[in-house]
């Protein structure tokens, strides 16, 4: 055997090496399965890592985006509301009203009195009468 | 809105990316597939003893995934052998000083467990070379691989079965590429020596 013919003993060689990795028993089959599972499962746990808190960001960002856009949307409509202006003071002065019956009590007692006013002035108009 | 836009490409990313990660881990899987046996074969003439090369291969995968799994695929066959190697370098000097140690405390070997005489691979056991070549060649090639030292058997291993050139090799043995060339002539010489009556 000299250099020249290297390459023919080296190719049965490394057949015989491949014959040997592919006739491997079959426990040790599985545990090579469990091994290289296990490395590909500590890659997954340290994707989740980063993945986790990109994840729930992209979901608050989608949210807020979400409230911006509604919020963007309705105040443009407002200008669209006919005699918005007139409307505000019919509010302000029933308001107003209110506040003004409320605030005097002689109007208060007024209001509890009205049946006796109401008779009071059938009274009147018998009289006149 | 523009928000609304942006999240919404935002979300569409992420998709994208969960499925470039997938197809990596594909590959990835697909790889170690791939050279699983021929490490376990590797580790297996290293340490004579299976469940030590099992245990180096599982080292070997859990480095490799660690901390070259993001380079390039092309990569990674040198990087993952790099890895194997590196681990089969410190068994191979744990084992030298611890038996340094032995011998150094005890004139004579308390028990087989610790002899490194019997430690060592019994090269008259057929390994699985030989037995699925069932024949003396397949016995002797076994025999030379394992009394090639470390380096060139590597050597020998990395270029002629795996198939990785000189570049690559000298990666995975972390050693210049002439010293590959060198490691290798001589794995050469000792395997032509050795098998010679069985190809000739």
């Amino acid at each position: 055997m000299n250099n020249e013919n290297d390459s023919a003993w080296i190719a049965q060689a490394t057949t015989a090496l491949d014959e040997s990795a592919r006739d491997l028993d079959a426990a040790t089959l599985s545990r090579l399965n469990r091994v290289r599972q296990a490395a590909l499962q500590q890659k997954r746990g340290r994707r989740i890592s980063w993945m986790l808190p990109a994840g729930l960001a992209s979901a608050c960002a989608m949210v807020l985006a979400i409230g911006v856009w509604h919020g963007a949307v309705r105040e443009p409509a407002l200008p669209t509301l006919p005699n918005a202006e007139l409307v505000h003071s019919v509010n302000g002065s029933n308001g107003a009203d209110d506040l003004e019956m409320v605030a005097n009590e002689d109007n208060i007692e007024l209001y509890q009195d009205l049946d006796f006013y109401a008779w009071l002035d059938t009274q009147n108009q018998e009289h006149d009468g | 809105m523009h928000q609304l836009l942006n999240t919404i490409n935002e979300q569409s990313w992420t998709a994208q990316r969960v499925d470039t990660v997938k197809a990596d881990e594909r590959a990835l899987d697909q790889f170690l597939k791939a050279v699983e046996r021929r490490a376990l074969r590797m580790a297996d003439m290293a340490t004579g003893n299976r469940e030590e090369a099992l245990d180096l291969v599982q080292d070997a995968m859990f480095g490799f995934v660690r901390h070259y799994a993001a380079k390039p695929s092309a990569e990674w066959a040198p990087l993952f052998y790099r890895v194997l190697d590196s681990r089969l370098n410190d068994w191979h000097r744990r084992r030298q000083v611890r038996s340094r140690w032995m011998s150094f405390f005890s004139t004579a070997p308390a028990d087989d467990e610790m002899d490194p005489v019997a430690q060592a691979p019994d090269l008259q056991e057929p390994g699985p070379l030989a037995r699925v070549a069932g024949k003396e060649i397949g016995q002797a090639l076994e025999a030379a691989l394992v009394r090639l030292p470390l380096r060139q058997r590597q050597a020998f291993l990395l270029r002629m079965w795996e198939g990785l050139d000189v570049a690559a090799t000298a990666t995975a043995m972390r050693c210049s590429e002439g010293s590959v060339k060198t490691h290798l002539s001589r794995a050469l010489a000792h395997l032509r020596r050795d098998l010679e009556a069985h190809y000739e």
